[in-house]
């Protein structure tokens, strides 16, 4: 190995694939877009240079506004949504002796199935003529409009979204704990029940500290993750009524691909780009990492 | 040590050309996914053409299109299919061409992407009005005006007239229109009776009807607002009765406002009839209003004609029970013969290699056999002078056409009437907003108007 990594050549040929890609499908499109978040540019003519106009009109616009304010809350519900219910299910997977590979294969099924597809599947359920609501008129409740009611700070169909992606992406988290936990020795575990230790103790000592650096992992992965999300949204309801579930990445498509304002939706992917990255700066540096030897 | 190195480089190239590889497969499955929207079973019966083209003696076109040719039960999407068909059996061995569908909802979207990345589909569809104008203006859409009067000046007589009005800007045509539809009021006439209802002509009586319709246990009117052009096409007709082509004017030109009494008086009176609609119709699909009414659950649907290929191809026994009227006028408003008429034309891409084999298809869409489908079986409008058996066609075409002999003027959607596509969306937009109560009819006319304020004058 030591060989290998003096001689360069070798060095150059396995990292060049990589770096090629890499090059090609994320940092020249990343330079291009924020040159056209500078310009006027509908794709169809030559690009424009009028400097920070897009970013000042974004400044003004209402549905950014919006969009900022659910992805945010997008953002928040799933680290600390996925944090409970992703340690709650590993936790309780790693100590049932029965059935933990179906249990674990059925909480991570939606993960691989396609969000465009569960989208549709969930306006479905949503939609006042099909779903809940006919099985709620049965008992006499009249359901609420599940994608359209527009009360509220943080308005119902936003809830309703949210909800879905928990539950798509929550065994994608569980996995992670689990593979965490799996590699905690069970020396720890013993020595703990010798010393008098209760599971619920166990888990609070040793299993939480442990994980410590899964969660940071698990956390900007969320972050990043909801920050960006489009799929279920787009699927569920178009940004709609009258933009007031428009997240970032929708607000982006619709300005470029409905309205050919490239430069304009370039602008908002700068503003999504700067907010991915602080958010996973501001993780890292505030959740604290220590290494134990395990 | 060679060995070694050897290998490593055997690797390395090996990862190149499979990423390369997977490039490459993905551009090709994407190309196939594109054609696959389209008509599978057309594709087995021209996979004879289609070996042929991989041989380079045919030339290949794209059409594009808003609904699948495959799954769907309209009447008129099912025109364009027999016309592909025809196309591709009539040129083949010359031409072929492979449709590209999607879902009307993501249709310019998706067309938009193609654009964007220099994939125009040689022919493609769009709504004349402010969708036209974002493929003109950039110059996306071909210039047809020397092909139809100079290099085919009997096709062009064969059109009625008046047909290309909307298509062209400065005196050059853009598109081709293939069928007119026009919005009225389709009504289900055992509900009617039942409830001792006569026909509106007013929109006083057309509040009586429905009130008297609600009390013999029906839902009056069905309507979308989850698919957001249906509710806003209602707006529009108030919007026109209230004040006629001036309103409309009076935007375009910067003169009016949006806050005038003329558009704050329909608004109402949309919240006033809203009181009518479905409970369900906030969420409710175009598909799904259409359905509630052609299953007999609610009395009058307010849409355009082309939902009589729909209503018809989905439940045909409903022809006999389906009256049409015009949309009511208001008393003391503007003139009440006006309505809203709209044609599907389609577009040739400026960058088309294949100009002879679009114009070729083109053609067929505006064929004997093609308009004679339109209005006998689809129900729509033909564009060309044509002779059409009324009595062949769907009941309702009959009744659209007597109340096209008298109007006295057409107008186009009020969304696709403004200054552009998103214009078009912030009325649509605010409308929804009103009908919610999500904002009152001011705040929703203003929220049009702040839009048209920060954007467009």
């Amino acid at each position: 190995m030591d060989k290998m990594l003096r001689n360069k050549k070798a060095i150059c040929v396995f990292m060049a694939p990589g770096i090629i890609l890499f090059t090609l499908v994320l940092f020249i499109p990343i330079c291009q877009s924020v040159y056209y978040s500078f310009c006027d540019y509908d794709a169809l003519t030559a690009p424009q240079f009028i400097g920070l106009k897009n970013y000042t009109k974004l400044m003004k616009d209402s549905t950014m506004m919006t969009a900022l304010k659910n992805s945010a809350f997008f953002m928040v519900f799933s680290i600390v949504s996925q944090l409970l219910f992703g340690l709650l299910l590993a936790g309780l997977l790693t100590n049932i002796k029965k059935g933990r590979n179906l249990f674990k294969n059925i909480y991570y099924l939606p993960c691989v199935l396609s969000s465009a597809a569960l989208g549709l599947l969930w306006m479905f359920i949503f939609s006042p003529k099909l779903g809940i609501n006919q099985l709620l008129e049965q008992v006499g409740i009249e359901g609420p409009l599940w994608l359209m009611d527009t009360k509220g700070t943080i308005i119902l169909p936003m809830w309703v979204i949210a909800f879905v992606a928990l539950w798509q992406y929550v065994g994608q988290s569980m996995m992670l704990y689990m593979a965490q936990i799996s590699g905690v020795s069970t020396a720890l575990y013993e020595a703990s029940y010798i010393d008098g230790c209760t599971r619920l103790k166990t888990f609070r000592y040793i299993t939480l500290p442990l994980l410590r650096p899964m969660m940071a992992t698990a956390m900007s992965l969320n972050a990043i993750g909801s920050l960006k999300f489009f799929d279920l949204v787009f699927n569920m309801t178009e940004g709609g009524p009258n933009h007031k579930t428009e997240v970032l990445a929708t607000h982006l498509y619709t300005q470029g691909f409905k309205y050919f304002k490239y430069g304009y939706a370039s602008a908002i992917g700068v503003v999504l780009l700067v907010l991915c990255l602080l958010v996973t700066f501001l993780i890292n540096k505030f959740v604290k990492v220590e290494n134990y030897e395990m | 040590m060679k060995k070694k190195k050897f290998l490593s480089v055997l690797l390395a190239a090996a990862m190149v050309t499979s990423l390369l590889a997977g490039c490459g497969g993905g551009s090709g499955a994407a190309s196939a996914d594109t054609s696959g929207g389209g008509s599978d079973s057309a594709q087995s019966s021209d996979s004879a053409q289609a070996d042929s083209a991989a041989s380079g003696d045919v030339e290949e076109i794209t059409w594009m299109f808003w609904d699948d040719l495959n799954a769907t039960e309209d009447l008129i999407s099912l025109g364009y299919k027999d016309v592909i068909d025809r196309f591709n059996t009539d040129y083949a061995g010359q031409y072929h061409c492979t449709p590209i569908t999607t879902n009307l909802e993501e249709y310019y979207t998706k067309l938009n992407a193609l654009v964007a990345s220099g994939d125009t589909p040689d022919c493609f569809i769009v709504s004349p009005g402010p969708n036209l104008t974002d493929y003109v203006t950039p110059g996306v859409a071909a210039d047809l005006t020397s092909i139809l009067k100079d290099e085919n000046p009997d096709w062009y007589a064969s059109f009625n007239g008046g047909m290309f009005d909307k298509q062209t800007y400065d005196g050059k045509i853009y598109a081709v229109p293939a069928n007119l539809a026009a919005a009225c009021v389709f009504y289900n006439t055992e509900i009617f009776e039942e409830a001792g209802v006569e026909v509106p002509t007013t929109y006083t009586e057309l509040l009586d009807a429905c009130q008297k319709i609600q009390d013999a246990g029906y839902t009056p009117i069905s309507i979308s607002a989850g698919t957001a052009w249906c509710l806003s096409m209602l707006v529009g007709y108030l919007c026109d009765r209230e004040g006629g082509p001036d309103n409309l004017d009076a935007i375009t030109n910067g003169t009016g406002n949006w806050l005038d009494p003329t558009f704050i008086n329909a608004g109402n009176k949309m919240v006033e009839l809203s009181q009518y609609f479905q409970k369900t119709a906030a969420g409710d699909t175009n598909d799904v209003a259409t359905a509630a009414f052609y299953n007999g659950e609610a009395a009058m649907l307010i849409q355009g004609s082309w939902v009589i290929g729909q209503i018809n191809g989905a439940n045909p026994e409903f022809e006999d029970k389906c009256g049409v009227f015009q949309f009511p006028g208001i008393e003391g408003g503007a003139d009440p013969n006006r309505i809203i008429a709209k044609t599907d034309s389609f577009c040739m891409s400026s960058t088309t290699e294949h100009k002879d084999a679009v114009v070729a298809l083109l053609k067929y869409f505006t064929d004997e056999t093609a308009q004679k489908y339109t209005a006998e079986v689809g129900g729509k409008i033909p564009v060309t002078n044509v002779e059409v058996d009324y009595d062949k066609a769907p009941k309702q075409l009959s009744y659209v056409m007597d109340i096209l002999a008298n109007t006295t003027g057409t107008l186009g959607f009020y969304n696709e009437s403004l200054a552009s596509t998103e214009a078009g969306s912030a009325f649509d937009d605010a409308m929804v907003a009103v009908y919610l109560g999500d904002l009152t009819v001011e705040e929703g006319f203003q929220q049009v108007q702040d839009f048209y304020d920060e954007n467009v004058n």
